[in-house]
């Protein structure tokens, strides 16, 4: 009997962490941020999570999030993780709700920044060419690992016709790939070029011809300036300075018109023709 | 003090991540990140280390007694350990697989101390696209050669099943979405968790059904812990050393890292000694634990994640305080590593030692006691598991169609050994990629 009852306990403990744990990761609102600062009549939104956990879109959503509570949204987080799905949710929703975004996503997904959902761009940066150093006296075609979305043709504008495109899945298989000697040049984004050229293999410049990628935050069914507001100030924070000035992310703040039109200009550059 | 705290804790959520089915070490970071918001450096990486050791061991003890994976790279050990689980000696499985992670741990260990200059000169190469080629073909020729008492033709079906699944949705080479049958839900492939309970644990439990012995759940023989070291002693140790050396080099092939480290190891063994649970056990057992030390040293060293859970932890080092850009620090890292990780490391595997042990007599007390009960708990706990990551993921319908598809295959091919199958479909799409950037490289 005792060992039952020990056995009992056992499984209740592990139940009941385990609930915990859940609760705390699929909060709606966050129980534990209820001690923040609240309006007195609580306005609701939708923050809809496009990114994977470990990744940029992941991280400023939930900065985002944090923010809004504390500026005093009822905040229901759909956690989506996949950036087709969260678009499909966010073109769906009747309710207002905002997302993290970007201008090389609009072509794939379809949804475009316009005067109806835009709301901010948070930062722009440069696509970077990088090359070997044991490539630099290399003759004929020069292997170039890219990502799988860019446009081929775009690339082959750049470089030249003769090179061999190497796909990859995405800019940290790019990185694996060039530093394990894959391939003698790589189209990559920032970060990762910054990387590359921290470990001394290659080196790196940023392309005045490729499209840069924006940044982006879109919302619906909610007073876009008035939002426009509450997520410039979450921006101005000290987890948000802290994430761009680690990166290097180059911030270009201006009015709500100007960053549009700027968006919108970006976003040409993505088109596959 | 801070340190203690870090490996305790992650200790203890390695042990519950271990014995919970399908709770992963990402799961489990994900799920502590409220704790980890508030850990320093050197806390996350060794509450991160004590995890992923912690989940080696205790993911052993459903995979022995209920023949579930808890992870993708706990197949072989649900092969081999329903195997003495039947026999009546699930403890002593517990007990070799405990033994030779500690071996496997401590084996990585050294070798990362004896060659870490080398290591750090040619890291690189296991992140280039010959590697992982050369590996998948290894993979390809003992998934052929290997199962099903070297049936070339019903290894070559399975292959083929598992890889037309790993097809839908998006490719590793191109962004298009494919062979979706106008299902949105398919966009993002096929989920893993129907596919193994389907083709591995609903035939299971139907080979647990069709069993004449009225208790599915055996009472075990009680073996002493001194027997468990004698028998590995005697009978184990070369296993165990091929295990850690192979485990150690897959470790390091980005993506795959211990499934790689596990499923090679235990071909390997398999090729060498057919028969022998034990050994096959083993072998793959101190293959993940090696396996997991090496996946850790490119992030520690040179500061490049090769894995998902170290993405997320990757991005919590960020966030506290650590430099994205680590080439111009290996030195250091270096030292860090031995100074402030590795006796930790060592500490969190004798604790797991200590913990797997008793806790296995527990979890045995448990369902020798509940017998044929228990197939209807791993039934509907699987029906449950089903649904919940199904609703997580924003697929619930796609998940419970493909339970529903691919139980009735499983049952079908019951007889047959399924991890070709499974292993081609957890790898397609990488090795889909792989073959072609080699044809163009």
């Amino acid at each position: 009997m005792k060992i039952k009852q020990t056995q009992g306990l056992i499984a209740s403990i592990i139940c009941a962490i385990f609930m915990l744990g859940f609760l705390v990761t699929s909060s709606t609102p966050s129980w534990w941020e209820l001690g923040s600062s609240q309006a007195e009549t609580p306005e609701s939104i939708t923050v809809i999570n496009s990114g994977k956990a470990g990744g940029s879109f992941n991280a400023r959503t939930q900065m985002y999030k944090d923010g809004l509570v504390a500026a005093g949204y009822n905040v229901t987080f759909e956690n989506v993780g996949k950036i087709s799905m969260a678009v499909k949710m966010f073109k769906q929703s009747n309710e207002p709700t905002m997302m993290v975004y970007s201008n090389n996503q609009v072509y794939k997904q379809d949804l475009f920044h316009t005067e109806q959902n835009f709301i901010m761009l948070e930062y722009q940066q440069p696509l970077y060419v990088c090359r070997t150093n044991a490539s630099k006296d290399k003759s004929g075609a020069l292997t170039v690992a890219h990502g799988k979305g860019y446009d081929p043709q775009l690339l082959t504008n750049l470089l030249g016709s003769d090179v061999v495109l190497v796909p990859y899945k995405n800019s940290g298989a790019m990185l694996k790939g060039i530093l394990g000697g894959d391939v003698d040049m790589m189209v990559n984004n920032q970060g990762k070029s910054f990387k590359y050229m921290a470990s001394g293999e290659g080196t790196c410049e940023a392309s005045d011809t490729l499209p840069k990628m924006g940044a982006t935050v879109i919302g619906k069914n909610i007073d876009l300036q008035e939002l426009r507001k509450v997520i410039f100030e979450i921006t101005m924070s000290l987890p948000f300075i802290e994430y761009h000035t680690k990166r290097k992310l180059f911030r270009p703040s201006s009015t709500w018109q100007k960053e549009l039109a700027l968006t919108q200009e970006l976003e040409k550059g993505y088109e596959v023709k | 003090m801070n340190e203690l705290i870090a490996v305790s804790t992650g200790l203890f959520a390695g042990t519950i991540t271990g014995i919970v089915p399908g709770a992963g070490v990402m799961v489990a970071m994900i799920i502590a990140t409220p704790l980890l918001m508030h850990f320093d450096i050197i806390q996350l990486l060794l509450f991160y280390m004590s995890l992923a050791s912690m989940v080696q061991f205790t993911g052993t003890i459903p995979a022995v007694y209920l023949g579930v994976p808890g992870e993708t790279n706990s197949l072989p050990a649900v092969i081999e350990g329903t195997k003495f689980n039947k026999r009546k000696m699930a403890k002593l499985a517990i007990g070799i697989c405990a033994v030779g992670s500690v071996l496997g741990s401590l084996v990585a260990v050294a070798i990362t101390y004896g060659l870490l200059s080398v290591l750090v000169e040619h890291m690189t190469v296991f992140f280039s696209n010959a590697t992982k080629f050369y590996l998948y073909i290894f993979i390809i020729a003992f998934c052929l050669l290997v199962y099903n008492k070297r049936n070339i033709l019903v290894n070559l079906v399975l292959c083929a099943i598992g890889f037309m699944l790993s097809v839908p949705g998006e490719s590793d080479i191109s962004p298009d979405f494919r062979y979706t049958f106008g299902i949105e839900d398919l966009q993002f492939g096929i989920p893993l968790i129907p596919v193994l309970i389907g083709f591995l644990i609903v035939p299971t439990i139907a080979k647990m059904l069709s069993s004449s012995n009225p208790n599915v759940f055996l009472p075990n023989v009680d073996i002493g812990f001194c027997k468990v070291i004698k028998h590995f002693r005697k009978k184990l140790i070369p296993s165990s050393l091929r295990g850690s050396i192979i485990g150690y080099l897959c470790g390091f092939v980005p993506g795959v890292s211990t499934v790689l480290s596990t499923n090679a190891s235990y071909s390997f063994e398999k090729k060498l000694h057919p028969n022998n649970p034990g050994k096959l056990l083993v072998a793959s057992e101190t293959a993940n634990n090696s396996g997991q030390f090496a996946s850790m040293l490119p992030l520690l060293l040179i500061g490049i994640p090769i894995t998902g859970s170290e993405i997320v932890l990757y991005s919590m080092l960020v966030d506290a305080g650590w430099s994205p850009f680590q080439f111009d620090n290996v030195s250091n890292n270096a030292d860090m590593i031995f100074r402030q990780i590795v006796p930790w490391f060592v500490v969190a595997n004798i604790v797991g030692l200590v913990i797997a042990w008793p806790l296995a007599k527990k979890v045995l007390n448990v369902f020798a006691n509940s017998k044929k009960y228990m197939i209807v708990i791993l039934g509907i706990g699987m029906l449950i598991l089903n649904t919940y990551l199904g609703i997580l993921d924003y697929r619930v319908w796609l998940y419970t169609v493909c339970l529903f598809v691919f139980s009735c295959m499983g049952l079908l091919i019951k007889k047959y050994e399924t991890v070709p199958l499974i292993f081609m479909f957890i790898l397609g799409n990488d090795m889909e990629g792989v073959f072609f950037r080699q044809m163009l490289i």
